[in-house]
């Protein structure tokens, strides 16, 4: 989006309140969704949330084809449509909803930094394990990947796509790394979020902001996903402070829908 | 421990120890570790190495990688941490992952992408350190990494023509800036009175953008109006490098060496001109696609 573009946008968004129809689309969740995406997704429905806007979940099939950026999720307010958490919280903050403007100059460096750091690496891993883990790649990514789509085109996108993933990969220095320096990767990724959660019940103490939600949205989709292997999940399991902070989200913001299946996989046993 | 350490990097102008961000990385956390380096300047004889720089070469052990290195030297008893806080060295990962995700690919842009900062200032200057015939090829070939790594990380359906990426990612570097200026503070470093991992990373990036002269400079403007940033890379350089500035680079230029550089500079920059001729359509195309 060009700069006037989005000065328009923002100046339209502002001018209309939120609308009782607003709905988030992402990909089919039983069969199709993959951990990445996931991710993505919960963290932008907690964000909502945590704003407390009302948002219809919409699943389809095709959410990755009807989303602007060719990323899910998408989310459809009044006739504007946005895509992924970094514009939609733009975008709601446009319409007066924010989360971080109670933070200091330095605290907001604090939240982006931290941000780039779950985008760097653990999302990164994520991508990492489902398109160039082989097994993972054969038995998970591929069928659930291609589901929506008539033989031979499920076999034809799910290569497109993974071919797009390894060249990115290789681009950024990650084409050549082993299972386990990206499993070592994560772990220091999670012990510099539970050093910086500390006893905290959020990350800038008592009220939630986009960095909340964003390590809610992945490590909550690791936690509760079946892989292959719990090499992952293991990882994350290991800082119960990280474990007890998904927990605390999800009765939060989470619970009154308990009904929705989407949280079927909880934490709380 | 007692073995020696050779650290192979780019070479330094503009008042820098290394115009290369990640040697500078290298070279300051050297410094501030005060870890016994031994820096081989990269110069056009054949037996430098060119593909991974910086290079840490111990006895029989190679590494390649700004982090690598560190947490080497860290294992080596050269530490610049020792007095982080645990919280403080979370913080050092998350900021170190901001400048990789937002300042870099704008980095990479000033030096290889943009075509005037390119042919003018990148090529010649990385050229003349590297042997013929492997000078027409080897600035082209990093430049191409350069141009393939931004597209595959920032390119993608709302941003459709290079233009808008290069928009974007020099709007995103400019808000890291801003990040890192109110960080910083009035501090002398990030974390106080001594510098760490995180002043390196930050110098490393920070300092070709504000030193190096190029004829396209948003960048280098934007940094300049943030002044606790200039005066961090000015103190770093004449706390940590004067030494390095008087002591190591006129033994290894003396006049004759300075003027066959300058000639091998202007050899490069008239050969720019078959490579425009020949390579760059071809690049529009890659680009357009």
């Amino acid at each position: 989006m060009s700069l006037a573009a989005e000065a328009f946008v923002t100046q339209i968004a502002a001018a209309e309140p939120w609308p009782e129809n607003a709905a988030l689309y992402q990909p089919l969740k039983e069969e199709q969704i993959l951990l990445s995406d996931n991710a993505a997704c919960l963290a932008v429905q907690a964000f909502l949330q945590m704003c407390s806007l009302p948002v219809q979940v919409v699943y389809r099939a095709n959410a990755e084809y009807m989303s602007p950026s060719g990323k899910v999720p998408f989310i459809h307010v009044g006739n504007q449509v946005v895509s992924e958490l970094g514009p939609i919280v733009q975008f709601v903050k446009a319409k007066g909803h924010s989360l971080s403007d109670g933070l200091d100059e330095v605290q907001k460096a604090e939240m982006k930094a931290y941000m780039e750091l779950v985008n760097n690496m653990l999302l990164t891993a994520e991508l990492y394990l489902q398109w160039c883990d082989d097994a993972t790649v054969q038995e998970i990514t591929h069928p659930r990947y291609g589901s929506p789509y008539p033989w031979p085109l499920n076999h034809i996108l799910a290569y497109q796509k993974q071919w797009e993933v390894r060249r990115k990969m290789k681009a950024i220095g990650w084409g050549s790394k082993s299972f386990d320096q990206v499993l070592e990767d994560v772990d220091q990724c999670c012990q510099a979020l539970s050093q910086r959660l500390g006893t905290q019940p959020f990350f800038f103490n008592k009220k939630p902001t986009e960095l909340d939600a964003l390590v809610f949205g992945h490590l909550f989709t690791v936690l509760t996903t079946q892989l292959i292997s719990d090499e992952l999940s293991e990882k994350v399991k290991s800082y119960s402070n990280l474990i007890s902070f998904c927990r605390r989200i999800e009765q939060h913001y989470f619970e009154g829908r308990a009904k929705d299946s989407t949280f079927r996989p909880s934490l709380i046993s | 421990m007692a073995s020696p350490m050779e650290l192979s990097c780019w070479g330094g102008d503009w008042g820098l120890p290394s115009v290369h961000a990640e040697c500078l990385v290298v070279m300051a956390y050297g410094r501030f570790s005060g870890a016994p380096l031994k820096v081989n300047v990269i110069d056009n004889s054949w037996r430098a190495p060119r593909g991974s720089v910086p290079l840490l070469v111990s006895d029989d052990i190679v590494i390649s990688q700004p982090a690598k290195i560190l947490n080497f030297l860290r294992k080596q008893k050269y530490n610049a941490d020792y007095e982080l806080s645990a919280k403080e060295g979370a913080d050092t990962l998350a900021y170190i992952a901001l400048l990789e995700e937002k300042l870099h690919p704008a980095l990479l842009h000033t030096f290889w992408v943009e075509t005037d900062n390119y042919y003018t200032v990148t090529k010649p200057w990385f050229g003349s350190r590297i042997p013929f015939p492997l000078s027409w090829y080897l600035p082209g070939k990093m430049s191409r990494e350069a141009l393939n790594r931004i597209l595959v990380t920032k390119g993608g359906p709302p941003f459709c023509s290079l233009a808008e990426i290069e928009a974007q990612i020099y709007r995103d570097a400019k808000e890291c800036l801003n990040l890192l200026s109110s960080r910083l503070g009035t501090l002398p470093f990030f974390f106080g009175n001594t510098p760490t991992t995180l002043d390196a990373f930050v110098f490393g990036f920070l300092a070709p953008l504000y030193k190096v002269q190029f004829p396209k400079v948003q960048l280098q403007d934007h940094l300049k109006q943030l002044p606790n940033l200039c005066r961090f890379c000015d103190d770093i350089l004449s706390c940590y490098f004067r030494l390095n500035l008087t002591g190591i680079s006129p033994a290894g230029q003396d006049p004759i060496d300075a003027n066959l550089q300058k000639l091998i500079q202007l050899v490069n920059k008239e050969s720019n001109l078959i490579e425009k001729v020949f390579f760059h359509p071809f690049c529009d195309l890659l680009v357009d696609d």
